[in-house]
């Protein structure tokens, strides 16, 4: 994949191009003045956002979501090439720029997460390249002089009676021709890179050291940044010394910012040893008191004394209760995380004549485009951003207060920045998984059938932070007081009128029983917190599994047995479960070794996972985990493999590791020695078992993580007799 | 000054000698394959070669590789000219977001040139410095392990030939 262009982008209209712009398929341009951020090469043909193609048959995608690693370059290429009739190894894949056509049709804006890329373009993509491809073969039919009836494509080509023409060949018939709305799209069994296995469009640039990561952008002139900010969350700068720092070498500037105080230098290192020498005193805020045993405390208190908010309530739970013949209730713990992808946050933003440019790898480049606007006063429609390969993100990089820091800098500086967070910025200063404890008490009948479930949470919420990140980001016109305002509303809506549904999902829904209630407590304490892989799933999914082992184990049943029992209503889950229990029941053991299991529903698909176990002391080693898996269509199997494994690796690194703790409002870890993340000599085989069920692509990038905590510590507990309620998993 | 031969070609920096040579390598000669990760020698996306030995490059100042050859990943292999590794790295869709791959890939060739046929044990115990975040350590493993296989049949082969 070719990177970004670096030089100054231009915007050219699609009006313009080749006497007449078309606009197909879903596209929205046509109802929109707005030009599309693509440079035009070599007489490009541009039918619509996603789509540029040469006279030389050279065929350029614009990839509207962003690529952290979950293959969504290989997977969106494969929708669009599949109906185009191109193979996605041979078009160029470029990271679209920003416009409305470029939105996620799930969200309504131009952001990539919650599993969403394959499912939200499944069909529109297919439209375009179908489309796309019905007025290449109108266009060949009139140069040509035969019947559209008579023409077939292939690999980028037109056919007609054995003889091949490539589609460049026609694109300037094309363009002053009406492009079809509604090109009928091919069957599943017309299908012939949907299902494939091919490898990833990007593998070859990420083994070569040459696929381009924000970090990696190097403009003329550029100065580099780094920012000493408060090991609080919130509390401002009270005083700093800048002359011990304005007097090392390569140092330009000492700065001011929002978030802290800005060394500029030329080299990163002259600045990160000129910050390093800083001495900022901070402001006291109230988290500044606070401590993890506090935060547990709190937690405890709200969940034993306070109602809080319903978030579901079906059917009788007191009825269903009196009904059970077995009754299990337990609370479960799941601690503060930070996502920590290996690439720290950075952004280059330069500032020249009124216009300005910001590099960064996100999760919603509009975003980057909304806050450079705003923190520099340009407008929007003069702010290029430009996306990269994202270094791991996994939620992370849908917060950029680093964009924001390098707007500051670049403005206060007059030069252009690249700024760069370490991994202690990473850990300590970023955005967080919610710390959340969890109380399910649940009945069963003697037949196995569940009769009640009643679960309760306590915690913060995602969404008031990210509403404080995003709108500013979304709408840089909007006044700081306005956004406070509704950030305000949000959060009191949340803490005392409804439930922030991140906050509880997957507590809950799995398991048929007509008797169930969710409550909410909400008790915040200014961590700044977001997204984070598979979300409220992932820490839901270790209470929600765990009590339904423990119900299973009171009422006389095998726990996978009874979660059959359990999922009459949810067949795609049901039918998961069912193969997965075939593949456990073949599976032998050795000595010492034990079997674990666990399922859970989440964007929209279904996985089970069995963990293959030992404990020797306290030490617990996950050997293999097979893991099943109905994501519908695996529009590349092999990447829905690679995130299956993925997902187990970064989920067994927080069933047996991840663990923030806040010593008086900072947290303590700093880097990967009391971070810890999985290593080789750690990590499981994992066998993925994908079935074909057919139907629409659902979500990939999440669903294998949540299962794995669970499936573990039912296993340890085999092993051991030890239920463990808290994450991470500790031998007591 | 400080004088290292980088993939090759000798360069010298007047970059202050304790200055890591994982920033001389990136800022000064504008090599952006080796990746910044941790600072503290603990994730191994820094991993270079120095004189064939796999190294942190985040915490080895420019002072120690004075006179000592330096190799990037730009110099182990380029998109048209593979290392062996490399193209089965492609092969087996090795890479998710890719960032830690540079240093894999630099940590993974240094073992298989001291150690042409390692066990399982060997491969975890050379490669358990090198953390990959998306978790493609079943495919880094199973990758290292075939292209030792077919350096040991082509030898071999050649060996026979001879």
């Amino acid at each position: 994949m070719s990177a970004i262009n670096m030089s100054r982008r231009q915007f050219l209209k699609t009006t313009g191009i080749l006497g007449g712009g078309l606009v197909i398929g879903f596209s929205m341009t046509g109802c929109s003045s707005s030009e599309l951020p693509i440079t035009l090469v070599q007489q490009g043909f541009v039918p619509n956002a996603f789509l540029q193609i040469t006279p030389d048959n050279g065929i350029r995608f614009y990839c509207p979501r962003d690529e952290m690693g979950q293959g969504v370059t290989t997977g969106l290429s494969t929708l669009i090439g599949e109906e185009l009739d191109v193979h996605p190894k041979d078009m160029e894949i470029l990271f679209a720029g920003v416009h409305s056509d470029y939105n996620n049709p799930d969200f309504g804006v131009q952001g990539t997460g919650g599993s969403s890329s394959l499912k939200a373009h499944y069909l529109q993509l297919r439209q375009v390249g179908a489309n796309t491809r019905g007025l290449l073969v109108a266009a060949a039919a009139q140069d040509l002089g035969v019947a559209a009836s008579a023409i077939s494509t292939r690999d980028g080509h037109i056919v007609v009676a054995g003889k091949q023409y490539p589609y460049g060949q026609f694109v300037q018939t094309a363009a002053s021709l009406e492009a079809p709305t509604e090109a009928p799209l091919k069957s599943n069994a017309e299908f012939r890179y949907i299902g494939q296995a091919f490898a990833r469009v990007d593998a070859a640039a990420k083994s070569t050291g040459t696929a381009e990561f924000g970090i990696d952008i190097d403009i003329p002139n550029m100065h580099h940044a780094v920012v000493r900010r408060s090991p609080v969350a919130g509390a401002k700068l009270k005083s700093v010394d800048k002359s011990v720092a304005l007097n090392m070498p390569g140092v330009t500037d000492v700065i001011e910012i929002s978030s802290g105080v800005a060394v500029v230098a030329e080299k990163y290192w002259q600045a990160k040893t000129a910050a390093a020498k800083l001495s900022p005193v901070w402001d006291e805020v109230a988290l500044s008191k606070v401590n993890s045993s506090d935060v547990r405390a709190d937690y405890n208190q709200a969940m034993q004394q306070d109602e809080g908010v319903v978030d579901t309530d079906e059917g009788d739970v007191k009825a269903g209760l009196a009904a059970a013949d077995h009754i299990v209730e337990a609370e479960y713990w799941a601690p503060f995380l930070a996502h920590a992808p290996l690439e720290p946050m950075n952004a280059v933003v330069r500032i020249e004549n009124g216009e300005a440019d910001v590099w960064s790898g996100t999760q919603g480049i509009v975003a980057a485009q909304g806050l450079v606007s705003r923190f520099s006063g340009i407008p929007v429609e003069k702010v290029r951003a430009h996306n990269t390969y994202l270094g791991g993100a996994f939620g992370r990089r849908g917060t950029l207060t680093h964009v924001i820091e390098a707007t500051e800098v670049a403005v206060a500086s007059n030069k252009p920045i690249h700024l760069l967070w370490s991994r202690e910025d990473d850990i300590q200063n970023g955005v967080y998984r919610p710390a959340s404890l969890m109380k399910i008490k649940a009945g069963a009948k003697n037949d196995g059938s569940i009769t009640a479930w009643q679960a309760k949470r306590v915690g913060g919420n995602i969404t008031p932070k990210t509403l404080q990140n995003m709108m500013p980001a979304l709408f840089p016109g909007l006044n700081d007081g306005t956004i406070d305002f509704m950030v305000g509303l949000s959060r009191d809506v949340f803490a005392g009128w409804m439930v922030d549904h991140a906050s509880v999902e997957g507590l809950y829904e799995d398991y048929d029983t007509d008797n169930k209630t969710v409550n909410h407590v909400t008790v915040e304490h200014d961590i700044p917190l977001t997204f984070w892989r598979s979300v409220g799933h992932s820490y839901t999914s270790f209470a929600k599994e765990g009590i339904t082992d423990e119900l299973a184990e009171k009422a006389g049943m095998d726990p996978v047995a009874f979660r059959l029992k359990n999922t009459q209503g949810n067949p795609r889950l049901n039918n998961v479960i069912r193969v997965a229990q075939q593949h456990m029941l073949a599976m032998q053991p050795a000595e010492g070794r034990f079997l674990g299991f666990a399922a859970h529903n989440s964007f929209a698909t279904d996985v089970a996972e069995i963990a293959e176990v030992s404990v020797i002391g306290k030490t617990i080693r996950v050997h293999k985990v097979t893991c099943i898996v109905d994501c519908g269509i695996a529009v590349n199997p092999d990447i829905v493999r690679a995130q299956m494994e993925g997902a187990v690796m970064f989920g067994l690194t927080a069933a047996l590791y991840g663990n923030l703790e806040l010593v008086q409002g900072a947290f303590k870890q700093s880097n990967f020695h009391d971070y810890p993340i999985l290593k080789m000599s750690e990590a499981p085989l994992v066998e993925v078992v994908i079935i074909d069920s057919g139907t629409a692509p659902t979500g990939v990038g999440e669903p294998g993580l949540p299962p794995i905590a669970p499936a573990v510590a039912s296993a340890v507990y085999q092993a051991t007799g030890q239920r463990l309620r808290s994450l991470p998993l500790k031998i007591a | 000054m400080i004088e290292f031969i980088l993939n090759g070609k000798t360069v010298s920096t007047d970059d202050d000698p304790s200055t890591p040579l994982l920033w001389v390598v990136r800022d000064t000669f504008k090599l952006k394959g080796s990746k910044f990760g941790c600072g503290a020698g603990l994730c191994g996306a820094c991993t270079m070669h120095i004189d064939d030995e796999a190294m942190r490059t985040c915490i080895l100042p420019i002072s120690a590789v004075a006179g000592r050859q330096v190799t990037t990943i730009e110099g182990l292999g380029t998109l048209d000219d593979m290392h062996p590794l490399q193209t089965a790295w492609v092969d087996a869709s090795v890479p998710q977001c890719g960032y830690c791959q540079s240093g894999q890939i630099m940590a993974a060739a240094s073992l298989l040139k001291h150690n042409p046929n390692p066990t399982e044990a060997d491969v975890d115990a050379a490669m358990s410095g090198n953390i990959c975040r998306c978790g493609c350590y079943v495919r880094i493993k199973g990758t290292i392990l075939s292209v030792a296989q077919q350096n040991l049949a082509y030898n071999a082969a050649q060996e026979q030939k001879a």
